[in-house]
């Protein structure tokens, strides 16, 4: 049935104008002069104060309703008010990606006519997770509700919560094995789902039948619905304070202002030119069960990154050279790219003032279409999308940083964010029912380095600036495990002269369930997905996963014999305490369920380093070595520190003459290993042109030079390979069917 | 200038600023000059009398030498014009080998070096580590950055280069 409805007549009209306007007069909807601001800046701030406090409290009041601990524990939520064509006006504080994503779904939904049909009436309730209309990724799913003053539309409420459960192909919301669209899970496309200030009872009745464990999304539906009716009022409180007319035109105001200070941000803190970066993921699922023979099991992507800094402060980012979609779930379509930049830049930039989508204004991602960036078919999968969004934004800080650091603002450089390696489960919980959930304690990697100290052990995720790995005891009510231990991994950050922030590691057994299936995603395995900067290593690869399955623990537990509480330094303690079937599994743990008495690991990234590992102080490292974030083989092999003493009698001390003749020694030896770069080159040229390299490294040259003549051109140039030169495809025949 | 805020940038230049002050500094509104400030802490430390330019790494300057613009390291070596890619002057180290990266990553877990190596760029002046990277084989090298020097001296700072 075709709704007409008088009160947003002209919306889509409007919205076409509003975009004619920016495109003219480069300013925010044709607003040349902030008057509101001009005539009285108090009021200003003042008023965009109170709709962000009306953005915070109402995610307060959400996380009081869910019922996921990734919502109620770790705060993976947003909410934001928009204006009637769906531009961010003020933001809570949470996983700040979805402020544009949502801006994209409202669009989208104006664009696409839902003035006619379905209609907005005052009362409707919009859902939305799809990544092709606007968010990152299936378990994101999105409520907005539009803002009627009278019978006028006068903008929109919106909320996010991250699923723990979408009822896709794998248990829990980052759902790895999905290899096109039709095993994400539930899919909710620019639905009306309410009426009359109510959710609908049939999209509750789908929702119960389509989840594994539908409590999550439902009462998260019920809290995001409550966040927005919580918004709606407040903007409907403060049209009576200031009047309607006022409230349409100081909201659009603080639109353009966010874009001005973003652009001024930009000549304040950075440097214009070319910034380049590079980051690479490696996926390995060879030989795991539930693999779908559709694409490789095993890839390689690199991730080319160009930043251009204009002379008006606009940043210009390029993934050109990027890699084509893959049928894997690590796609992302340009609402979650845009999510990405957004996030990043509210943390670097716009982490004062008016944050809201005139950041992202001052910004362009120019994103080729057919790479997973940008994907030219909508039945790609993109549910666990930031397993490549992380790294190229990670890269994305630095470029930025490389700005701080010319400017002179080195207390702003860091080395960026890395990969967050997340697990999923399903099966029979501990209370003897069917159970799905995604384990969000993954909020909490080591961060990359800062120019002046060391990054932050278990304490940064870029993707939710209010990092928090959640209390071992709230996660223990919600899964079948038991925690044995949290431990920081020792050497898990990059080395340095400010090391990269540790990551931890997680051990448990399995409790009372005989079937519990534990998918994990976001791995790179067999290469660095993160870097350091200015000399400074890569935090390691993604470590692997430690099985014990049918172990003795319970028997060791009931002699009241020591448990092993981690894998150790050496990587030996399971081994060492306990009997049964010890496995070390490398990348994705895609494999058989799970039951009581086994034990189950998983390790997070670390960050990057910053600066020579030479120059690190060497009472930092002894503190590292005696906090158990570092070892003392490693201060000796990467730092050149000799000690005296030893840690086992507590007299471990830095011998700092020692110390500085082996710095002096290691430098010289550097030296005289290390090779003129154009004489490495003339050696190397060789083998790139014999395309001597592994399949999956030459799959990714021939994959990036096919789809890119960018690439290729400059590939060619750099290496003075002559004009047309390619990898033939016969080289590649068997990577998928060894 | 404010002697006080120079010993403080001092400090923060040699990471040995106590963190609330850093803390301060990150919450701080910035101040407009900072770039100058910096660049002379950066000038005084130095050995080398060329005028520093744009600081662009850890140890590296783009200096002004005559009428030439160089990369210059903190040790007096030159690796060039500063709109070539400075890593070509350099002396490189490669790890492919397991071993060679696990003398880097005891107790992790590290690349295959068949997907990935990682190349290390040195000073030939002083042996210092400039930049790394890690990369698949056969990757092109990075040109990490290449400043419009010109426009910033003149459109964002008003001042002559």
């Amino acid at each position: 049935m075709t709704e007409t409805n008088s009160m947003t007549a002209g919306l889509r009209k409007r919205l076409e104008e509003s975009e004619v306007l920016l495109a003219e007069t480069g300013c925010y909807d044709g607003i040349t002069t902030l008057e509101c601001r001009d005539m009285d800046p108090l009021k200003f701030e003042t008023i965009h104060m109170k709709l962000r406090a009306g953005c915070v409290s109402a995610r307060e009041i959400a996380r009081r309703i869910s019922a996921s601990p990734g919502v109620r524990e770790v705060g993976e939520m947003v909410a934001a008010i928009y204006t009637p064509e769906g531009d961010a006006i003020a933001i809570s504080n949470g996983i700040m990606v979805h402020v544009h994503t949502m801006s994209r779904f409202i669009k989208w939904m104006i664009k696409n006519g839902y003035e006619h049909d379905p209609g907005i009436n005052p009362g409707d309730i919009f859902a939305n997770n799809d990544a092709f209309i606007g968010t990152v990724q299936v378990p994101d799913v999105m409520d907005v509700v539009p803002i009627f003053h009278e019978d006028e539309l006068v903008g929109w409420a919106g909320a996010v919560c991250h699923e723990l459960e979408a009822g896709g192909i794998t248990p829990g919301g980052d759902v790895a094995l999905a290899q096109e669209r039709f095993g994400e899970g539930l899919f909710i496309c620019a639905e009306k789902i309410g009426l009359n200030d109510k959710i609908r009872r049939d999209y509750v009745i789908r929702c119960e039948r389509n989840l594994r464990m539908p409590i999550y999304w439902i009462l998260d539906e019920q809290a995001k619905v409550a966040a927005c009716f919580s918004m709606r009022d407040r903007v409907l409180e403060l049209i009576e304070d200031v009047g309607v007319d006022f409230y349409k035109k100081i909201s659009k105001e603080f639109i353009e202002e966010g874009r001005r200070t973003q652009l001024a941000r930009v000549r304040q803190l950075t440097v214009p030119g070319t910034y380049r970066s590079n980051t690479f993921y490696g996926h390995v699922t060879k030989g795991k069960p539930g693999f779908q023979p559709l694409g490789d099991p095993d890839w390689l992507y690199s991730i080319p990154l160009k930043m251009d800094i204009k002379l008006d402060g606009k940043i210009v980012v390029d993934f050109e050279g990027a890699q084509p979609w893959g049928y894997h779930s690590m796609n992302c379509t340009p609402a979650g790219m845009d999510g990405g930049m957004f996030v990043t830049l509210t943390q670097h930039m716009n982490f004062e003032g008016l944050v809201n989508d005139g950041a992202w204004l001052a910004t362009q991602l120019k994103l080729p279409r057919g790479t997973w960036t940008n994907p030219d078919s909508e039945f790609c999968a993109t549910a666990t999308s930031w397993a490549l969004l992380l790294p190229a934004y990670g890269a994305f800080q630095r470029m930025l940083s490389r700005g701080f650091l010319a400017r002179g603002f080195l207390e702003e450089v860091f080395v960026g964010q890395v990969n967050s390696p997340m697990i999923e489960m399903g099966g029979i919980s501990q209370y003897g029912k069917p159970f799905g959930i995604a384990h969000f304690e993954c909020a909490a990697a080591g961060s990359g380095a800062l120019a002046i100290k060391d990054g932050l052990d278990t304490a940064y995720v870029g993707w939710n600036p209010e990092s928090d790995m959640g209390n071992i005891e709230i996660w223990e009510l919600d899964m079948p495990m038991v925690y044995l231990g949290r431990s920081i991994l020792p050497n898990s950050g990059g080395a340095g002269k400010y090391r990269g922030g540790n990551a931890f590691m997680s051990t448990w057994v399995i409790n009372k369930s005989p079937e519990v299936r534990i998918v994990t995603s976001e791995h790179s395995s067999r290469v660095f997905d993160n870097a350091g900067m200015c000399g400074g290593y890569p935090a390691p690869t993604c470590q692997k996963h430690r099985v014990v399955r049918n172990s003795n623990i319970n028997q060791r537990a009931e002699q009241r014999k020591p448990l092993a509480h981690s894998t150790g330094l050496d990587q030996k303690d399971l081994e060492q305490f306990y009997q049964g079937n010890q496995q070390i599994i490398e990348g994705p743990h895609i494999t058989a369920p799970m039951k009581e008495g086994d034990i189950f690991t998983h390790s997070y990234n670390g960050g990057g380093g910053y600066g020579d590992p030479l120059e690190r102080d060497p009472v930092l490292i002894l503190d590292d070595i005696i906090q158990g974030h570092s070892s003392q083989i490693h201060g000796e092999r990467v730092h050149g520190i000799r000690f005296k003493g030893s840690m086992d009698d507590e007299t471990l001390e830095i011998d700092f003459l020692q110390t500085q003749k082996t710095r002096k020694r290691l430098r010289s030896e550097r030296l005289q290993g290390a090779v003129p770069v154009m004489k490495w080159f003339e050696a190397e040229k060789i083998k790139v042109k014999q395309g001597d390299f592994a399949p999956e490294v030459l799959k990714m040259y021939r994959a990036a030079m096919d789809l890119s003549e960018e690439f290729g051109r400059e590939f060619r140039a750099f290496w003075q390979l002559e004009n047309g030169f390619a990898y033939p495809e016969k080289e590649q025949k068997d990577i998928n069917n060894e | 200038m404010n002697n006080q805020q120079m010993e403080e940038y001092k400090l923060l230049v040699e990471g040995q600023l106590p963190w609330p002050q850093t803390k301060n500094l990150m919450s701080s509104y910035k101040d407009r000059d900072r770039f100058f400030k910096i660049l002379k802490i950066y000038q005084d430390k130095v050995k080398w009398d060329e005028k520093i330019l744009l600081p662009i790494g850890e140890h590296l300057f783009i200096v002004q030498k005559g009428n030439q613009r160089l990369v210059k390291c903190t040790c007096g070596h030159e690796f060039g014009d500063y709109r070539k890619n400075w890593k070509f002057q350099s002396v490189l180290l490669v790890r492919n080998k397991v071993e060679d990266l696990e003398s880097i990553y005891p107790h992790s877990d590290v690349c295959d070096p068949s997907w990935m190596e990682i190349r290390e760029f040195i000073c030939p002046g002083c042996g210092t580590l400039l930049e790394i990277e890690a990369c698949s084989p056969g990757y092109p090298i990075t040109f990490d950055f290449c400043p419009d020097l010109e426009g910033f001296y003149s459109e964002w700072l008003n001042h002559p280069l």
